[in-house]
């Protein structure tokens, strides 16, 4: 007997049947107000509504998740995208300049709730 | 131009003036860096405090240092001395060993045993091809020979595999049994899985050998035209009980040895024993051979041992119950404990030179980002003379080091609440395998970062860093704005270390009145714990200035301090989990895991233990009815209102990051007052599973009264005492305003009331009260 396994991993059937079900539920969650209280406060205690969406997308997977990089310190930070591989180096997401840590959270956030939306 | 980039370590992080500190330097772009010996005032750039500041400190290393490339052997193995060469084997041979590979699959060729030359294809090896498979092959330089078993090996299994060669015949054979039993691989006996394979070819030709080639295990001579020798082909899993004989071992006799058997004499060139050498006191990095000529094997980059064997039961859970059961000896491809570096410079340190934080400061090019570098020690006076020590957490730091969480933890921004903001460092050491990892990591293959050291660089162990996954300053940069508080407030004050502490137990802090300890002291030895609780029965006065220390079981070697290990298990949150029947420190042998579960909560010597984390926030502490007491007036004087510390470098308050609770349950001494407490904390801070033995929803901050940080007082016997702060930020909150607030107000009351000689402020008030009685 050389019986072949098959290694295909069946958790992740159901964690895409999962996703396809919570992206629909947080899509109806996204609404100006949202948006607002985020710009507002984009790190402490926050809605209902607006701590699942950063839950979510908080617990995306590391490849393509975003970070943000100084440029110069408490002044200057931009975009990256985190590799998920081992010892390669975040990839810029593009040049734009943020002037503080909550504007480039809050810019991650929008570029977030557009990908839910599409 | 290439990059200017320097980095360096020192061989040791705790030194006295007359002494000599050896300091590595790598540099890449420059053969020449600006060096100056500097003492470390504050390493914080947040802007609300008083930003990085550092005094040069002239030294007979001052000036201009030769510096070059150096390199990094990664990756730990076995390396068998062998000057007559007795496993040079020319003629027939057969090589064996359990294994339990961790990543068979992983995309280079990974060694098992042999003597071979990678670079010259010449002598003979076992190993796992990329694609997984086992396979055995001899060289002579212009040829190999191979014979690949058929079914690839699996991860997290156990075999017994072998190979021989018959050298008047040829005749090559592959040897592969599964070895599985109810506990010890990761699939029982119920799946359907053939894990054998046996092969045989006709090899055309025999294996010739190199004088120089050593005989190695988990990995394989190789050569770089800069580097020279090195070793390659490093491999991810256990092995257990290897040999190698000078005949062919038959079916038969390998069956036998797969079954539990000791091989035959006959033949038998080394025999190495990976379960000799336990103690109760654990095991080293040597591993012994049995066999005849006593070919012992040493560890290289700590290989790491303790684990269990092909044959665990299951009903033992330490090596010293069935140190037979307990063979596997563990290699990590990526391991890292000391980079052995050409050394650089030496510093005789002067014999006037002060107790503080010191660096070797390097610059080379323009002499920012990084080609800039801080090699960072510390410096005892040669007698103890100030009334306070700084008890230094180089345990702690050793911990946290390198750690990669902001990359490789999936966890980590639902953790922090936050994005991680990175650095030219951080991506700098991602890129790099050679700065090694930290106890919060797993190496690539999946298991937990059990060992660090200094003996490398170590980025985050140096002023100005802040921690990329919660952005603030955190361990040793956060430590320094306690130094700075120290010397705004002209405190006579000594720093010492962790290391200290654990080599020379309470007598390294029985010369102090008081002794302040850093803002995360997370990790101690026992030698530590009981040095500690010593110091305080004896009369010390102790400000635990920080919070979830005291935390998790450690242990450091008496010959090699700057390593440490770590297993981590048990109730307390982990960045990883020991295996079942691994959780002895191979160190010393004894129990790793929360000082909780060993008996120990802090709050036995603390009186306040972890309650909870959170990051992006913080909050200010409320006072409590104790402080309004008259006969503890002296701790809050000056202070107006209930509200201390709404404000701090980190997320703008005193109580925040990680907080402690006085809770009787776990051994706080009830003669505890609560000066202050915290609550208002979001829900990113989550009530510990110390407390919270099951989870359910509405036990976060802004649900749970037990979030929150006390600070406490309680006093001791012998005119001792100890004052908890209770909180990582309440280090953060001292240096705002130029150093002129609540918090360096009570921090200063209680230290000035500590080092006074004589009795503490309220024991006469004590001594007229009846003595507290528990009504709970």
């Amino acid at each position: 007997m050389n019986a072949v396994i098959d290694t295909q991993d069946r958790a992740e059937v159901r964690r895409l049947r999962y996703e396809t079900k919570q992206r629909a539920f947080l899509k109806t969650l996204v609404s100006p107000h949202v948006i607002e209280e985020h710009r507002r406060s984009p790190i402490g205690q926050h809605s209902e509504p607006l701590e699942r969406l950063l839950a979510y997308f908080r617990r995306r997977p590391l490849a393509g998740r975003y970070a943000i990089m100084v440029v110069k310190p408490f002044e200057a930070y931009r975009l990256v995208q985190l590799s998920g591989e081992r010892g390669v180096p975040p990839a810029p997401s593009d040049e734009t300049i943020y002037r503080s840590q909550a504007e480039a959270e809050h810019a991650i956030f929008l570029r977030n709730v557009q990908t839910l939306l599409t | 131009m290439a990059q200017v980039k320097l980095f360096g370590y020192a061989d040791k992080i705790s030194v006295k003036p007359g002494e000599v500190i050896q300091f590595y330097v790598n540099a890449d772009g420059t053969d020449a860096a600006d060096a100056q010996l500097v003492r470390l005032i504050h390493g914080d750039n947040h802007p609300d405090g008083p930003g990085f500041v550092e005094q040069e400190v002239p030294s007979a290393i001052d000036g201009i240092w030769r510096v070059e490339k150096q390199y990094t052997q990664i990756g730990s193995f076995l390396e068998v001395p062998d000057p007559q060469r007795r496993l040079a084997l020319g003629g027939s041979l057969t090589l064996f060993a359990f294994i339990h590979p961790l990543w068979p699959q992983v995309g280079h060729r990974q060694f098992l045993l042999g003597r071979w030359d990678n670079d010259k294809n010449v002598g003979f090896g076992l190993g796992i091809k990329p694609n997984g498979l086992l396979e055995f092959w001899v060289g002579r330089g212009d040829e190999v020979d191979y014979v690949e078993a058929e079914v690839p090996l699996r991860a997290n299994m156990w075999y017994f595999v072998a190979a021989s060669l018959d050298a008047a015949t040829g005749r090559a054979t592959l040897y592969q049994e599964g070895v599985v039993n109810r506990y010890n691989s990761v699939l029982g006996k119920v799946t359907p899985l053939d894990l054998r394979s046996h092969v045989a070819e006709s090899f055309r030709f025999r294996q010739k050998h190199l004088d120089d080639t050593p005989f190695l295990m988990a990995g394989s001579r190789d050569w770089h035209d800069r580097r020279g020798d090195f070793v390659s082909q490093l491999y991810c899993g256990k092995i257990d009980r290897p040999g190698l004989f000078d005949r062919v071992l038959s079916r038969a006799e390998l069956d036998a040895i797969r079954s539990g058997g000791v091989p035959p004499s006959d033949g038998m060139v080394a025999y190495w024993d990976t379960t000799d050498g336990y103690t109760d006191q654990g095991i080293g990095d040597v591993v012994t051979d049995i066999g005849p000529h006593k070919l012992h094997a040493n560890g290289y980059n700590r290989p790491v041992r303790a684990q269990t064997g092909w044959n665990w039961s299951g009903r033992n859970d330490c090596f010293r119950l069935a140190p037979e059961e307990y063979g596997g000896v563990e290699f990590h491809a990526d391991a890292l404990i000391d980079c052995k570096w050409k050394p650089t410079k030496a510093l005789l340190l002067a014999d006037d030179l002060r107790s503080g934080a010191y660096a070797i400061r390097l610059r080379g090019g323009g002499g920012t980002g990084l080609g800039e570098e801080y090699i960072p020690f510390f410096v005892r006076p040669k007698q103890p003379t100030g009334r306070i020590a700084f008890l230094i957490p180089t345990a702690s730091y050793l911990a946290y080091a390198n750690e990669h969480l902001s990359f490789d933890a999936p966890i980590v921004q639902g953790m922090s609440g936050m994005t991680p903001i990175l650095t030219d460092i951080d991506i700098e050491m991602y890129k790099n395998p050679e700065f090694g990892h930290g106890c919060y990591d797993s190496w690539a293959d999946g298991q937990g970062v059990c060992y660090s050291s200094y003996h490398r660089p170590v980025i985050n162990m140096r002023p100005k860093y802040r921690i990329s996954s919660m952005d603030i300053t955190w361990q040793y940069p956060a430590d320094l704005s306690v130094i700075a508080w120290l010397e705004h407030m002209q405190y006579d004050y000594d720093v010492l270390t962790d290391e200290d502490l654990d080599r020379e137990g309470v007598s390294a802090l029985s010369p102090y009145p008081c002794v302040l300890s850093g803002t995360h002291p997370e990790y101690y030895s026992e030698r530590m714990m009981d040095a500690t609780e010593d110091y305080i029965e004896g009369g010390g006065r102790y400000i635990y200035l920080g919070a979830n220390g005291y935390y998790w079981h450690v242990a450091f070697r008496d010959d090699e301090p700057w390593g440490l290990e770590c297993r981590k298990l048990g109730d307390g949150w982990k960045a990883w989990e020991a295996r079942p029947g691994e959780h002895y420190i191979g160190t010393t042998g004894q129990k790793g895991g929360p000082w909780k579960c060993l008996g120990r909560p802090p709050q036995k010597i603390m009186g306040v233990g972890f309650v909870s984390e959170g990051f992006g926030t913080s909050a200010p502490f409320e006072r409590m009815p104790d402080s309004y007491e008259p006969s503890l007036a002296w701790i809050t004087d000056g202070i107006e209102g209930d509200v201390i510390g709404d404000f701090g470098l980190s997320y703008g308050g005193a109580a925040g990051v990680e907080i402690d609770k006085y809770d009787l349950s776990l051994g706080t001494p009830p003669n505890t007052k609560v000066i202050a407490s915290s609550g208002g904390h979001t829900d990113n801070y989550l009530t510990h599973g110390q407390l919270q033995l099951h989870q359910h929803p509405g036990t976060s901050g802004s649900w749970d009264h037990r979030v929150g940080a006390d600070i406490t007082y309680f006093p001791a016997p012998n005119d001792g005492a100890v004052l908890s702060c209770s909180s990582i930020a309440f280090g953060q909150a001292l240096p705002v305003n130029g150093f002129d607030n609540n918090v360096s107000r009570l921090l200063a009351n209680v230290i000035n009331a500590f080092i006074k000689p004589g009795p503490l402020p309220d024991s006469s008030e004590r001594a007229a009260e009846p003595e507290d009685v528990l009504v709970t």
